[in-house]
């Protein structure tokens, strides 16, 4: 318990610290919202428009010290404005429009990726020098090294427009309206085959290495070979001995993309054209929308943090020495 | 116990699999569904599909005074009192069938048209346009010569200003009307999404709306019925310009008013007879602009020297990959072409490229060539400077590019300097630069664009935020004749004014001209024809343009 407490007052100080960057780091960018508008519109605005328009963004010439007072205690009171790229929508309304599709697309990838990297790399720590262990790393880093926008472009051409097989755009056919039916969801299922499949065929070499490596050393302990000797079954050394042990490093970088999976994958939604908050966040740090960019990052701060916190408290489970310590 | 739990979690991890198993072949099985979706797309071929490249996804907001409104609403929702073709130089009478000047030129009166509706079926008046005003005062600012805006009589507008401002016309008769009996009910207009708008366009009614497309269809009480001939317009949200030009190349849309790189080859080769392109040069006047604060730029034989330095067809053929032309000295890009002064375009000499006239001139203006071929300034230092673009616009950079290498041929030394767009723009506006790829002005009448290039009102001090006249060039000379024009009703007199404008523009060179911006559009008629052509110029294929709703009443389905 003290350990989660503790555990629990560092977090709130990283969230401090994390939400003041938020706040300082998009003041550092040069220019301000209106002159970005101005300037992306080029000859379709009236320049003297543009003091009537600061006025009706609301953007803020007080002392910064004000501002960030007044920022504090909207945060803390879950006011997050109104955004200024896509005035007049509130940036809840923005980001809760967006997340859910994030989430559909982020989380299906990491899942997937996750769970069949790792027991791959299970497999091939466990036969090392077998068919898996010479044949599918070589393969999976060869994949995921390839720029992502490139494999995501291939898959689209070749799976999309080439054979067909899949939707080339878009999380559901324009033609059919969102609901709770067998059609929808097919659909839904469709177009996220592709997106979803190349982050995880870029992804899945770092899990399957990962698992691998650790699970080599681990293979290597006394208490493996004790198992051995004991005459136990191999599926069961294999998992509860060793992978169990090796699983530690996973977990945690699983926490930290699951957190990160809130901020959007940007390059998949620009490729297949995927709702998401990625293009949006892009959008609002190209377009300097302080309310959306401090409310995103919140977001992301908030859920990395949060991931990070439960696999904290699941480490506690998993591995005695923290709960001794 | 462990057994047990191993055994759990082994259930779960083959559930895992399995999901990824079955979301995999549910895929494969789903494949047929594909074919069947096409079906379904062929079914409602009626509806004009376009994409939009710079909005992940749409959001509900059809007010037009949002910044970053939903496209289609100033083009297909809202209408103006008239519509300027840049094509072709064509005024046409769209709300207002006919206005008149008066004569000392500080009012103006429109008649509107009879017979229009809004799309609720309550009549057009003119306190619609009156309110429309007050808004746009209210809430946008501009329009500081507007004086008052009053109804007269059942179907007349008048506009009166503080003084004689003859550019007024089209800066009034753009404006996208509003009505009046829903927007005075609105309580906080700027803030008003507008979810269900009211207009007089021709697709009015929103059909369906999605993050990541929409439809409008017909508005049931259009004052030309006869030219609705299409079955409504769906709009699709791309992330950037790849998604977009890929449904365009696969042929789901109809128009592709998007960039898109080598279209030749990436559009019109997989169905020449149907894929059309047209780039009428009509966008702005692109300038290599110098800051005129700064030595030696404020020397008009410096800006003459180098403009006669930058060969402009390498500029449109490399850089703008030939899709627009280059420049001449009356500064004035496409959409002018009837403004344009004959006799100064016939004798251009400072925009054609001249490399011994420009080293002649810059050794005659004290700039000499040192032992290495470089040129030195008049402290001795070396001849050297930025050119600012914005890293995102890859086709200027190379334009920049072209322009330094041009350079060298006269011993300047000319650096690229591509940081984001951001930084660029924020140099422009505080005077901080040496020298950028800059747009320019763009309206049916040349005043605006005069007073950017050269027009000491636009000009601020260093340091003081400008958002025009980035190169902060003032000429007397030029301010006496926009004087002159902004008070001249009738419009052969502002001709006159125009022709003497650009001989000033060119004998003072306040910026160095490249090539007018083309307005990018492509079409595919396999399902709808009677698009604009360069032969047919009636607008241009731009979908954010006043000019937009002239194509959706005049496009019908292919037979």
């Amino acid at each position: 318990m003290r350990f989660i407490l503790r555990r629990l007052g560092f977090y709130l100080i990283a969230f401090w610290v994390s939400i003041t960057l938020n706040f300082l780091l998009p003041r550092f960018m040069p220019g301000d919202p209106v002159s970005r508008m101005f300037a992306r519109t080029q000859d379709r605005m009236q320049p003297e428009q543009i003091e009537a328009l600061r006025k009706l963004l609301g953007v803020d010439s007080r002392p910064i010290w004000e501002q960030y007072a007044d920022y504090l205690h909207n945060m803390a009171t879950g006011q997050m404005g109104v955004s200024i790229s896509r005035f007049p929508t509130p940036v809840t309304e923005v980001i809760a429009s967006q997340v859910g599709w994030t989430l559909l697309l982020g989380g299906t990838a990491l899942v997937i990726a996750a769970v069949v990297g790792n027991l791959l790399g299970i497999l091939a720590a466990w036969r090392r020098g077998g068919a898996i262990d010479s044949a599918l790393p070589p393969f999976l880093i060869f994949i995921g090294s390839f720029p992502y926008f490139w494999l995501a472009m291939g898959a689209l051409y070749l799976f999309g427009v080439t054979l067909g097989w899949f939707p080339i755009r878009h999380a559901f056919s324009d033609t059919i309206e969102p609901s709770f039916s067998w059609d929808f969801m097919s659909d839904v299922g469709m177009h996220l085959v592709l997106p979803a499949l190349t982050i995880v065929l870029v992804s899945l070499g770092g899990w399957m290495l990962g698992m691998r490596n650790t699970m080599i050393a681990t293979n290597a302990e006394d208490y493996i070979t004790m198992a051995e000797a004991k005459g136990l079954r191999p599926g069961r050394i294999m998992f509860r001995y060793a992978a169990r042990n090796a699983m530690l490093p996973s977990v945690t970088s699983f926490g930290m993309s699951l957190g990160f999976v809130v901020g959007g994958a940007l390059l998949t939604e620009v490729v297949f054209a995927y709702p998401g908050v990625g293009y949006q966040l892009l959008n609002a740090v190209q377009g300097l929308d302080y309310p959306l960019m401090q409310g995103l990052f919140l977001t992301i701060t908030a859920a990395v943090l949060l991931a990070n916190f439960l696999v904290d408290i699941l480490y506690v489970r998993l591995d005695p020495r923290v709960r001794a310590s | 116990m462990t057994q047990a739990r191993f055994l759990r979690s082994a259930r779960i991890a083959a559930a895992g699999l399995a999901m990824g198993a079955l979301v995999l072949t549910g895929c494969s099985a789903n494949a047929g569904n594909t074919g069947s979706a096409k079906a379904d797309a062929s079914a409602q071929s009626a509806l004009l599909t376009i994409p939009r490249e710079d909005m992940g996804t749409f959001v509900r907001n059809f007010n037009p005074f949002a910044p970053t409104v939903t496209p289609m609403t100033q083009q297909a929702i809202y209408e103006s009192l008239l519509v300027y073709n840049p094509a072709n130089g064509n005024t046409t009478p769209w709300l207002a069938s006919e206005w008149k000047a008066a004569q000392d030129g500080k009012s103006i009166t429109f008649t509107l048209r009879d017979g229009v509706k809004w799309s609720d079926g309550q009549p057009l008046v003119p306190a619609d346009v009156v309110t429309t005003f007050a808004l746009q005062k209210k809430i946008k600012g501009g329009y500081e010569y507007l004086d008052t805006v009053t109804a007269e009589g059942t179907n007349q507008v008048k506009f009166s200003f503080k003084t004689a401002w003859s550019p007024a016309l089209f800066d009034l008769g753009q404006l996208s009307i509003l009505p009046d009996h829903v927007w005075s009910k609105i309580a906080d207009p700027e803030k008003d999404p507008n979810e269900k708008p009211v207009g007089t366009g021709p697709y009015t009614e929103v059909d369906t709306f999605q993050a990541q497309s929409f439809v409008l269809k017909k508005n049931p009480n259009y004052w030309q019925p006869e030219k609705q001939k299409i079955a409504g317009i769906k709009m699709l949200a791309f992330a950037g310009n790849d998604g977009a030009n890929l449904a365009a190349a696969n042929g789901d849309v109809d128009w592709a008013p998007q960039y898109m790189p080598n279209i030749e080859k990436t559009f019109i080769s997989k169905d020449p007879d149907h894929r059309k392109y047209w780039f009428p040069p009509t966008g702005s006047m692109i300038n290599w602009q110098l800051n005129t604060t700064k030595a030696p730029f404020n020397d008009t034989d410096v800006r003459k020297a180098l403009s006669m330095a930058v060969d402009r067809e390498q500029v449109t053929k490399i850089g703008m990959s030939g899709y627009t032309k280059p420049a001449d000295c009356t500064g004035l890009s496409g959409n002018y072409e009837k403004w344009k002064n004959k006799q100064v375009q016939d004798n251009c000499e400072w925009t054609r490229l001249n490399v011994d006239e420009a080293n002649k001139l810059l050794d005659k203006a004290g700039y000499p060539k040192g032992a290495d071929g470089k040129r030195t300034l008049k402290d001795g230092k070396p001849f050297e400077f930025k050119i600012s673009v914005g890293a995102a616009s890859s086709d200027w950079l190379s334009v920049a590019n072209v322009i330094a290498q041009n350079l060298a041929e006269v011993g300047v030394t000319a650096k690229v300097d591509s940081p984001d767009w951001a930084a660029v723009v924020a140099g422009y506006e505080t005077g901080d630069f040496d020298s950028g790829i800059v747009w320019s002005a763009n309206d049916p009448s040349p005043y605006k664009y005069f007073a950017g290039m050269m027009g000491t009102a636009t000009v601020k001090p260093v340091g003081k935020k400008a958002f025009e006249n980035y190169h902060r060039f003032g000429d007397p000379k030029a301010d006496a004749l926009l004087t002159e024009f902004a008070a001249a009703a009738d419009e052969g007199k502002q001709h006159d004014i125009a022709d003497r404008l650009q001989e000033e523009y060119s004998a003072a060179a306040p910026a160095i001209p490249l090539f007018a911006g083309p307005e990018w559009g492509a079409y595919n008629n396999t399902r709808f024809t009677g698009w604009p052509t360069e032969e047919n110029p009636y607008a241009t294929l731009s979908v954010r343009a006043p000019t937009t709703v002239l194509v959706l009443t005049s496009l019908e389905p292919a037979k």
